[in-house]
């Protein structure tokens, strides 16, 4: 018998395989492809406060084994995510847990989309604090690559909700570990990483860069060695439950985020491409535990084979 | 309701100049096929290229042949071009929001430009009523399905915009001939081509007292409405009068009325 459910301390998961914030629409967009109830969780794609343009387009562009994207956090509002019928109150019934990634221009902004959704919190299983977003001006990555203001925001929206947090890191600084760290000690329950890398494209003929934004995050298989190292480097240095993502695309991929020490993981360009990647995935996995003839994830998370010097 | 469905390639060939048909068997996307709407591909055999390509349908048949007219324009569109009888390629469809056809007593006037034409092939055909096509381009070797669209039949009327066959106006020009020529009939238009030539003929139609559905074409990473990067500006309820609309999901087909025009 293989269990691949996941504790991460103040929730469960039914198995480790959820989507990246932003890939996955506020889930209704997949429903059509596959049932939702066989991820492990749904993260939705960034609210904050009011509704939001997000950037004007173009917003992606394809590049070598990747893409560069800078929507810029289009979306709602919270008001609108906690009643409109294509959000929460769809999301209410699927049998999942959602997680619902945060965002703000100020702290004060991170604290009060924490505070209402901790007063309609029925469905929502944990927040994931995005102090990482490379693609807009205010907020996002400017909290996630300074130690004191990350800590501020983390320890803003703990006093706002009892709401399991989980902090999504920034793969823009320099001390992954100091990060992990900071966080923790500001009140997270999990940490999340990576975020996109900012990258750049530029149209040879046309001299304009290819994002209108000119920078735009790097995801997809480009990014995944980068990932990896960091959720190995983040996994070592704090106690918490880590996620791992970051290009991951197949079952392999997956594993090797176990391997270094993540708990869980998360699908995110592999989607656009393929919707059905994280059940492939999961499908991959417990095929690796049979044959490993393991019987729970953690029998190898965390378990990669180094050598003690 | 899409699903993901292997096509298999029955026939790639040129169909003129650096256009290309391609005849996919996809029975279970053609079955739910509305005039307008799209197939997102994974073009097999494409290194280091991660996202699928939205492939406007120009046409479905009761075999299950599902067919795409494309040019050969980047990496993608090149890959696709030597791929071979027999091969597959995984498509997610019907995607977008479909043309709505006209009523038995409305002609329709399908306005488009360039290989925009594919797109509006479907609705042509299961339109009741037959209707005028209006076909711009820049020359005579860009004028596509000219005799398909003849043969529905559609009274075809052709602009050029070097002159070399047909009118040498846009394609927008006859539009407004044609809005004067039966101003007393029941039109109803429709509009595929480049975003420029979908502006302008918006623009016209309003100024007429008229309305559109308009099918517009932008760079697509997800194609189901997830991931807000093809977006569009249309009216809206708000301090800034617009919002950014997905084409893929409340598109590719909008109405004239509802576009933001700057």
């Amino acid at each position: 018998m293989i269990d691949i459910s996941v504790d991460l301390g103040k929730f469960k998961l039914k198995n480790p395989v959820m989507t990246a914030s932003g890939t996955f629409g506020y889930g209704k967009e997949y429903a059509d492809f596959f049932p939702l109830e066989k991820l492990g969780a749904i993260v939705v794609k960034g609210i904050c406060e009011k509704p939001s343009h997000g950037n004007p387009t173009p917003r992606i562009a394809e590049v070598t084994s990747g893409m560069l994207n800078a929507i810029g956090l289009q979306g709602p509002g919270v008001e609108k995510f906690l009643h409109d019928e294509d959000y929460m109150p769809f999301l209410k019934k699927v049998n999942t847990a959602v997680i619902v990634n945060i965002w703000g221009k100020t702290v004060e902004e991170y604290e009060r989309v924490a505070k209402r959704l901790d007063e309609e919190k029925e469905g929502i299983t944990a927040l994931e604090i995005n102090i990482s977003c490379p693609n807009i001006k205010e907020g996002g990555i400017a909290f996630g690559t300074d130690l004191k203001l990350a800590s501020r925001v983390v320890s803003g929206v703990r006093k706002a909700t009892t709401l399991p947090l989980i902090t999504k890191l920034s793969p823009n600084v320099s001390s992954i570990p100091d990060f992990a760290k900071a966080v923790r000690d500001a009140g997270t329950d999990v940490i999340s990483l990576i975020n996109t890398i900012p990258g750049m494209a530029i149209d040879i003929e046309t001299r304009k860069p290819k994002i209108a934004n000119i920078r735009g995050g790097l995801s997809g298989p480009a990014i995944k060695p980068i990932a990896l190292r960091m959720v190995y480097e983040a996994a070592g240095a704090v106690d918490i439950p880590v996620i791992g993502m970051g290009g991951i695309t197949t079952a392999e991929d997956a594993i090797e985020f176990f391997l270094a020490g993540a708990s869980a993981i998360a699908v995110g360009t592999a989607i656009f491409a393929d919707p059905f990647a994280p059940l492939n995935i999961i499908d991959g996995i417990k095929k690796y535990m049979k044959r490993k003839s393991y019987s729970c994830l953690m029998d190898f998370i965390g378990k990669v084979n180094i050598d003690k010097k | 309701m899409p699903i993901q469905e292997q096509g298999k390639i029955i026939r790639n060939a040129e169909l003129q100049d650096s256009y290309r048909k391609l005849e996919l068997y996809a029975p279970g996307i053609c079955a739910e096929t509305k005039a307008g709407q799209f197939v997102h591909m994974q073009i097999s055999g494409l290194r280091d290229r991660i996202l699928r390509r939205p492939f406007s349908i120009s046409d479905v048949n009761k075999d299950g042949v599902l067919t795409i007219i494309y040019k050969v324009v980047g990496a993608g569109t090149e890959v696709l071009s030597t791929q071979e009888e027999g091969s597959t390629c995984s498509l997610l469809g019907p995607l977008g929001t479909p043309f709505s056809l006209p009523g038995k007593d409305e002609i329709p006037v399908i306005v488009a430009g360039g290989y925009g034409a594919a797109a509006t092939y479907l609705l042509a055909k299961r339109a009741e009523s037959k209707g005028v096509m209006l076909l711009g381009a820049r020359s005579e070797k860009d004028l596509i399905l000219t005799k398909e669209f003849s043969d529905i039949p559609f009274e075809l009327r052709t602009a050029t915009e070097d002159g070399s066959t047909g009118d040498k106006c846009l394609v927008t020009d006859l539009l407004e001939t044609i809005i004067r020529e039966k101003s007393a009939k029941k039109l109803r238009f429709y509009g595929c081509g480049p975003h420029g030539m979908l502006m302008a003929m918006g623009k016209i139609l309003i100024e007429n007292g008229l309305d559109g559905e308009l099918s517009l074409d932008h760079l697509m990473c997800c194609g189901v409405g997830a991931c807000f990067a093809c977006v569009v500006k249309v009216k809206a309820d708000n301090e800034d009068g617009w919002r950014y609309a997905r084409t893929c999901k409340e598109g590719p087909v909008f109405n004239a009325s509802s576009i933001y025009y700057e």
